[in-house]
């Protein structure tokens, strides 16, 4: 199957769940039977069997070595690309995104905070095993294994580059959406970031309108931004970005040396290769940057306080998301609206709270306070992304090739076909061919390499 | 297609050549694009023309629903109903379809669009070719400098948008638990019981809650007139209309007269002049703190207003069926008021409240016992705080507990299910249980003779003494009687003997002390009203509003008889030789008249 015709499937995929959804979402109320007629019991369908567990924490397992290994030895785009598709299937549709580690933080964060909730076992792997993959080896979990990421790279049509600058700046962006979902989880409140996942709907064949639209809209801008979740939202894409700049091994773009020709220039539609950078001739160039370093040092432990209070001051609205502290406002508001003629949950929670309501304002009162004690540390965290963000943005890398992102680059493997040494390798290309090479060269075979980062060669 | 597959496909940089087909398809991607919004406008129309389709909220259908409630038995209206109600559904049936079908369109539409213009852009697609370089630090600079800038535009609009959100916000749930009990206690302030406490001689000269001051339905002190005569205007001081129904029983404390009444849609308690039958205040209880926004359904024979109200002298105090609860000065002036939880009772919430020193005690009965929803409060009377709640393991029941000091200790008597369980009011912890009762528990226990009398209704009588702990049913039941016992009137006790009223009227006096039964006689007449015994006279009111006046002793004597023609359903209050007496549309005086009133028989 070509890429575009991958493509067109997968569109099709989403807009059958998109069809699905909007008539899932129709729900039809009973008849009023008086002939005495029993409706059906409501059952529940029973948890999922511990082996099945088991087995998709192996699937994920297998995944990532599998990836590793398609990335990072057989440099094959196309392994990477069949293995995201598996993906997709598994993890997003099969499994419906549910065992996903995009949420998992929130269940680690609940499991550090509630005394009372132990975090599951298969979580626990689930949020660990892609960040140690990344310490090794960057994110290949996102290349081939996560589903969110798998769906967006087959709706990618016509990609569109956003400006370095922007998607630079914009990066702080999942590391405060990373705090926002924490936040929320460590005061007991929701699961926000499985709650406002877009593509999760679209798994499960099953949505709310407003969410549906959201999806949407994200997979519409799919078409023409890479992977915009994966770039400007992701919470767990935040702390894989952490992972990878400290990774043991890196992708390269070269098998072998660059040569510098550009080609791969735009090859990735993420924008994550850099060029390179030489470093400063005159020293007193760095001036600027150390003063504005300076400042920005001075100014840290401020922003992280400014933003703790304003994270204090913004958790009290931030509580009613709680469906205790809504229900509580709800009961005390003198302007209740009348019950309506069918009761919705939303009346019979107040009728609740009508029959005792010393026990509800109490509970809300103490999920309250929790908020306000979360929303100081939510603040901090913001203020210090920010701060770290704009210290980060002071210093001047410097680089002798082109190369992909440590933190940004998805090890998607794009840019591989990109290099005429990476042709020469497949035997696309005559050595002689590659531009900028000595001729005493073109006796040596590149084969694939990488796992340390440095080019590696073999008679 | 994007450049990484081009350049799978291609071994070379060489532009694509120019396709014949390219027209076409863009063509091909114009026109699907079309048909899809045309698609989505007409699920959207549709979608918004169907919604008062929707057999939850179909108008007509609801007005002839309506109409079936006033007429019941209409078959055709049924017929009516059942057939625009299928109508209805086929209708949304078919709304659902076409959306269905719209939708499935819409994904053929998207994906001949996709396609082409997939094909379209692949043919105009051309292989990077890389431009002029350009300088990499100073690039890198620029970069830096303008992420900088959106960093901080970010960090302002992250701090806009989340001041945005806390400023306006407003929270009505308080931070602190002492906020909450504050705020449920109506947001009464601090107010402490300034004034003294009436003396134990001034509340039994009163009649400070249901059954009296000793909760025996007995006024030692006062005497009634012998010849009673309504119709000619004799020995009625004063005849005043109330024009809300209410179960509920006077209470008088001094020169005041304090009813409740109301319904489903408001709620009073009302002050009269004792002397004059004049309305002093009247006060609409709701929209208190808490105040359930759906009334509760409670039967007609019961209503809003069954439980009495209680007075310490100070304050009255009134409960309804909803829950609210309420305080009120003498002025009329509201203390503080909030709502206990509406009761969970199939009946009605009907028991009264009572007062001990400055607080107020609120039993409420209600739901099953398995659900232990059933709870006793005890409150301060200023403020309406919780000083000590107990959950009792009752279903729901209707007697009002009395107070009796026996044991050393004031002990609050309660019924309940199948126990008669006694608290130490003072810090509500339970002294004793006792088993013995069975079916739903309406009259309202006594004491007299250092016993506790309770009624197990239509069952028997059972009186038990009240020195013990834990459970007492096999150690401490002195006696019990067993026949013409009620199920909605309580027993009365001058001390020495108690009186046991049936509903169909038949009075049965027995020996407080050994039950052994004195006399009995048939009054043919259907008793709902506890009566009430002013010093050796026994007033009982029927419920046809015939009240028949009988002496309180070991031989029956029935003494007068008159007929107020009104229906009676409240027990009377007996204060300062008079008799106060609710009937169904007014509250009537009876007694000599002072002096100074001015008598509106």
């Amino acid at each position: 199957m070509t890429m575009r015709g991958r493509s067109f499937y997968a569109l099709v995929l989403s807009g059958t769940a998109a069809v699905w959804n909007a008539a899932a979402e129709q729900r039809f109320p009973p008849p009023e039977f008086e002939s005495g007629h029993q409706l059906p019991v409501t059952t529940v369908p029973p948890p999922r069997a511990l082996w099945q567990e088991y087995a998709d924490v192996a699937v994920l397992l297998l995944c990532l070595g599998l990836a590793c290994y398609f990335v990072y030895r057989r440099r094959s785009r196309r392994s990477v690309l069949w293995l995201s598709i598996f993906s997709l299937i598994y993890f997003g549709f099969y499994r419906k995104g549910c065992i996903c580690p995009i949420g998992a933080p929130q269940n680690i964060a609940l499991g550090f905070f509630d005394p009372a909730y132990a975090v599951p076992l298969v979580v626990a792997v689930f949020f660990i095993a892609p960040l140690l993959v990344a310490l090794f080896a960057g994110r290949t979990f996102c290349a081939g294994v996560c589903p969110h990421g798998a769906l967006q790279d087959l709706l990618l049509i016509k990609p569109v580059k956003v400006p370095t600058w922007l998607e630079t700046g914009l990066s702080v962006l999942p590391y405060i959406y990373l705090g926002t979902g924490v936040f929320f989880a460590a005061a007991g409140s929701a699961f926000v970031i499985c709650r406002y996942d877009p593509f999760v709907p679209f798994f499960r064949l099953s949505g709310g309108l407003t969410m549906l639209t959201v999806g949407a809209g994200f997979i519409v801008v799919s078409m023409f931004v890479g992977r915009p979740y994966c770039r400007f939202l992701c919470p767990y894409g935040a702390l894989l970005r952490l992972a990878s700049l400290v990774s043991k091994w890196r992708v390269r773009i070269t098998p072998d040396f660059c040569t510098k020709c550009r080609l791969c220039e735009e090859s990735c539609p993420f924008g994550a290769i850099r060029e390179p950078v030489p470093p400063p001739t005159n020293p007193m160039e760095l001036a600027p940057d150390r003063r504005r370093l300076g400042l920005f040092l001075i100014a840290l432990p401020a922003l992280i306080a400014v933003f703790a209070l304003i994270g204090n001051r913004v958790a009290a609205p931030a509580a009613l998301v709680h469906p205790t502290v809504a229900l509580a406002e709800r009961y005390l508001d003198p302007a209740k609206p009348p019950p309506p003629k069918v009761p919705t949950p939303d009346s019979l929670a107040l009728e609740r709270a009508d029959h005792d309501p010393a026990s509800v304002l109490s509970e809300a009162a103490r999920i309250k306070r929790r908020f306000s004690r979360a929303g100081w540390w939510f603040g901090g965290w913001v203020g210090l992304v920010i701060g770290v963000r704009l210290i980060s943005l002071t210093s001047r890398p410097v680089r002798t090739d082109y190369e992909p992102d440590r933190g940004a680059c998805f090890a998607c493997g794009r840019c591989f076909m990109f290099c005429p040494n990476e042709r020469v390798r497949l035997g696309l290309l005559s050595p002689s061919e590659l531009p900028g090479t000595e001729p005493a060269r073109t006796d040596t075979a590149p084969v694939a390499s990488g796992d340390t980062g440095k080019p590696k060669t073999a008679t | 297609m994007s450049s990484s597959a081009s350049a799978e496909n291609q071994t070379g940089n060489q532009p694509s050549a120019p396709c014949p087909f390219y027209l076409a398809w863009r063509t091909s991607a114009i026109a699907s694009a079309v048909f899809c919004a045309v698609v989505a406008l007409a699920i959207l129309v549709r979608d918004f023309a169907s919604q008062k389709e929707d057999p939850l909220n179909a108008p007509t259908l609801a007005a002839l629903k309506q109409q079936l409630i006033t007429s019941p038995n209409d078959e055709s209206l049924k017929q009516k109903i059942r057939e625009l109600d299928l109508r209805v559904r086929r209708d949304y049936f078919t709304v659902l379809r076409f959306k269905q079908t719209g939708a499935w369109l819409l994904v053929i539409g998207m994906a001949v669009f996709l396609y082409s213009a997939r094909k379209a852009a692949r043919l105009r697609e051309t292989p990077p070719i890389p431009g002029p370089a350009s300088d990499p630090t100073e690039s890198h600079l620029r970069a830096a400098a303008h992420a900088r800038h959106v960093a901080i535009a970010a960090m302002a609009l992250f701090a806009i948008a989340s001041l945005g959100l806390a400023i306006p916000h407003r929270s009505r749930v308080p931070a602190t638990e002492a906020e909450i009990e504050k705020l449920l206690a109506g947001g009464a302030s601090t107010e402490t019981n300034a004034a003294p406490l009436p003396t134990p001689a001034e509340a039994a000269a009163n009649w400070p809650r249901f059954l009296g001051p000793t909760g025996n339905a007995f006024a030692t002190n006062v005497s009634i007139p012998d010849a009673i005569d309504p119709t000619n205007k004799v020995g009625v001081c004063w005849r005043t209309p109330v024009g809300l129904f209410g179960y509920s029983s006077p209470v008088v404390w001094g020169d005041r007269v304090f009813l409740t009444s109301g319904d489903e849609t408001n709620r009073y308690v009302l002050c009269y002049d004792a002397n004059s039958g004049e309305l002093l205040w009247q006060r609409l209880v709701r929209d208190l703190p808490g105040s359930p926004q759906k009334q509760p359904e409670i039967p007609a024979g019961t209503g809003f207003a069954a439980p009495s109200p209680a007075t310490d002298g100070q304050r009255v105090y009134a409960i309804f069926g909803n829950g609210d609860l309420a305080a009120f000065k003498f002025d009329g002036t509201l203390a503080w008021g909030k709502n206990m939880g509406v009761p969970d009772n199939p009946y009605g919430h009907a028991q009264s409240l009572l007062v001990w020193r400055d607080r107020l005690i609120v039993p409420i009965d209600q739901s099953e016992a398995e659900k232990n929803r059933s709870k006793l409060f005890m409150l301060e009377g200023a403020t309406g705080k919780v000083v000590w709640e107990k959950t009792r393991p009752v279903p729901s029941s209707w007697a009002t507990p009395v107070l009796i000091e026996a044991g050393g200790l004031t002990q609050i008597i309660t019924l309940g299910g199948s126990w008669v369980i006694s608290y130490n009011a003072a810090d509500g912890s339970e002294l004793w249980r006792a088993e013995c009762l069975s079916g739903e528990i309406t009259p309202s226990p006594i004491f007299a003779a250092d016993l506790v009398f309770a009624i197990s209704p239509n069952d028997k009588i059972i009186a038990i003494r009240p020195d013990g702990r834990g459970d007492v049913t096999k150690t401490h039941l002195a006696w019990s009687y067993d026949e013409n016992i009620p199920d909605i009137p309580s027993p009365v006790s001058n001390g020495a003997f108690v009186f046991v009223v049936s509903t169909p009227g038949v009075v049965t006096c027995l020996d407080a002390k050994t039950g052994a039964k004195a006399w009995d006689h048939d009054f043919e007449l259907e008793v709902n009203a506890t009566p009430a015994i002013a010093k050796d006279k026994i007033i009982m009111a029927g419920k046809k509003g015939r009240v028949v006046i009988l002496q309180a002793g070991a031989e029956f004597k029935e003494l007068a008889r008159f007929d107020l023609g009104e229906e009676i359903f409240a027990s009377p209050a007996l204060v300062a030789d008079r008799i106060y007496l609710r009937t169904a549309v007014a509250l009537y005086c009876i007694g000599a008249p002072k002096p100074n009133a001015q008598a509106t028989p």
